[in-house]
């Protein structure tokens, strides 16, 4: 076995044993113990608006699809867009979501009939949701920009894989003074939407979506989780700058490139 | 009694898959049976692609029959679509029975057509860039906003080849920016998605995260 699987099993390995940890010994407690996000009180908020005032969701899920390195954005967009449906169980209007990927776009179908048989909102004809709006960047940004434009939707959430294309996404929604809150895994999108959407989600906060809409208690311990790797990835770098300084680095490299 | 086997057996086909998938990635013995079962997703791919381009058909068929005031696009769509299919089946037929050159005429629609609408609607994200950078600050007034519209401000004016944005400090200002706060703070982005990434797909792995069906 390589010196990377070998991490890898063990970076697994961690994740799950301190996901079960955290689950375990937050199993009985009714508060949530995570820092507030905007941009996910937007969207409860959001959902409550869209109920006492007949109005629509939009949730577009990007161009990512399932076998790249851009599918856990689209699998957490994907989350996000079931949470959605099923807190907005008594809106007159289910929410409607539009994708750039035809897996994406099968599974979000399978997600909103799903949802929508058991909170008795089926309304497919009339509400045809999870379509297939273009599978190149601005065909889709293009495409996009119809739904956008609907009247009767009050917000848009785009979580998923977005590129450059999301600036017409994003000011489109600003345009039409709806709310608009945006996250995705790329960087120079996420800057972008920094710039343009009235509620973003920054780096990690994409994936962070059923901790704070209500998905279970996993979500919130896959948090602690990932908090407790990032302080040691802290302790890591910094650990790493002091033997820099004091010259230890080529001692390290030595010790990996014998062992492993 | 009724008992709907879908979905636990669909879940159990997805989970068994991703943890082979995963273990692929980390044990050499199984690499084929990982590249054996991408190789197969990357075909349903294909055939989701056919299922979602007949969905996107039907849809705006049933929009053109609608009183919408957006039923002009989708007939410029069903058109478009249908014009571009049969081409494509006709330059397939010229390209294997006939023995002409390549896909002639898909060639010529995507680079005279598609390449140039494309190329045209980047030209416009510049402006529609832009445009997002100015109304930072009139969506949120906060330190984070100001400081990114004023980073924004330097990198392009140390970016410019025009007098007076020639200034060698702007330069210098730019360079630094780009080389020790911008790529620090990519780097902990990237670390926090990294982090997320892994938590989602674990979470999936283990069934408690099912972004599918019921």
């Amino acid at each position: 076995m390589s010196a990377t699987g070998f991490t890898g099993i063990v970076v697994v390995v961690l994740f799950v044993g301190l996901m079960a940890f955290f689950s375990f010994i937050n199993k009985d407690q009714k508060t949530k113990n995570i820092r507030p996000i905007p941009a996910y009180d937007k969207i409860n908020q959001e959902i409550n608006v869209a109920v006492e005032d007949g109005t629509q969701l939009h949730i577009s899920l990007g161009r990512g699809g399932i076998t790249g390195p851009e599918s856990a954005a689209a699998l957490a967009g994907l989350g996000i867009l079931k949470q959605v449906i099923e807190k907005s169980s008594i809106c007159d209007h289910p929410p409607v979501a539009s994708t750039g990927n035809p897996v994406i776009s099968i599974l979000a179908q399978d997600t909103i009939k799903g949802s929508s048989k058991a909170i008795s909102i089926s309304d497919n004809i009339k509400n045809p949701s999870g379509e297939l709006i273009g599978i190149t960047p601005f065909s889709y940004a293009v495409g996009t920009l119809s739904i956008i434009r609907n009247d009767n939707v009050s917000a848009n959430i785009h979580t998923g894989w977005f590129g450059n294309e999301v600036t017409w996404i994003t000011t489109a929604g600003e345009r039409q003074s709806s709310s608009t809150i945006a996250g995705t895994s790329q960087l120079p999108a996420q800057a972008i939407i920094y710039a343009s959407a009235s509620d973003p989600l920054i780096g990690e906060e994409l994936f962070a979506g059923g901790a704070y809409l209500g998905a279970g208690g996993m979500h919130q311990a896959s948090i602690s989780a990932q908090d407790v790797v990032r302080w040691l990835i802290i302790f890591i770098i910094l650990a790493s700058v002091l033997m820099n300084i004091l010259g230890m680095n080529t001692f390290i490299e030595k010790i990996l490139a014998g062992s492993m | 009694m009724k008992i709907n086997l879908k979905s636990p057996v669909s879940s159990a086909v997805a989970i068994g898959i991703g943890i082979i998938v995963l273990a692929g990635y980390f044990i050499p013995s199984i690499k084929d049976i990982r590249f054996i079962l991408l190789r197969t997703g990357l075909v349903l791919s294909a055939v989701a692609l056919l299922v979602g381009i007949i969905n996107l058909l039907t849809v705006h068929f049933k929009k053109l029959g609608a009183d919408s005031e957006n039923s002009g696009y989708s007939l410029i769509l069903v058109i478009a679509l249908l014009v571009t299919l049969i081409i494509g089946i006709i330059d397939m037929f010229q390209t294997y029975l006939v023995g002409k050159p390549n896909f002639q005429i898909i060639s010529w629609i995507f680079t005279y057509i598609q390449l140039p609408i494309e190329t045209s609607l980047l030209a416009v994200t510049a402006v529609s860039l832009i445009y997002a950078a100015t109304s930072i600050l009139r969506k949120r007034m906060d330190l984070f906003s100001i400081v990114f519209f004023f980073v924004v401000l330097l990198v392009l004016l140390g970016s410019f080849s025009i007098p007076p944005a020639t200034l060698p400090f702007l330069h210098v200002i730019r360079d630094w920016i780009l080389r020790v706060p911008a790529l620090g703070g990519a780097r902990g982005l990237l670390l926090g998605i990294a982090l997320g990434t892994i938590t989602t797909g674990i979470r999936i792995l283990m069934g408690t995260d099912r972004p599918y069906g019921e």
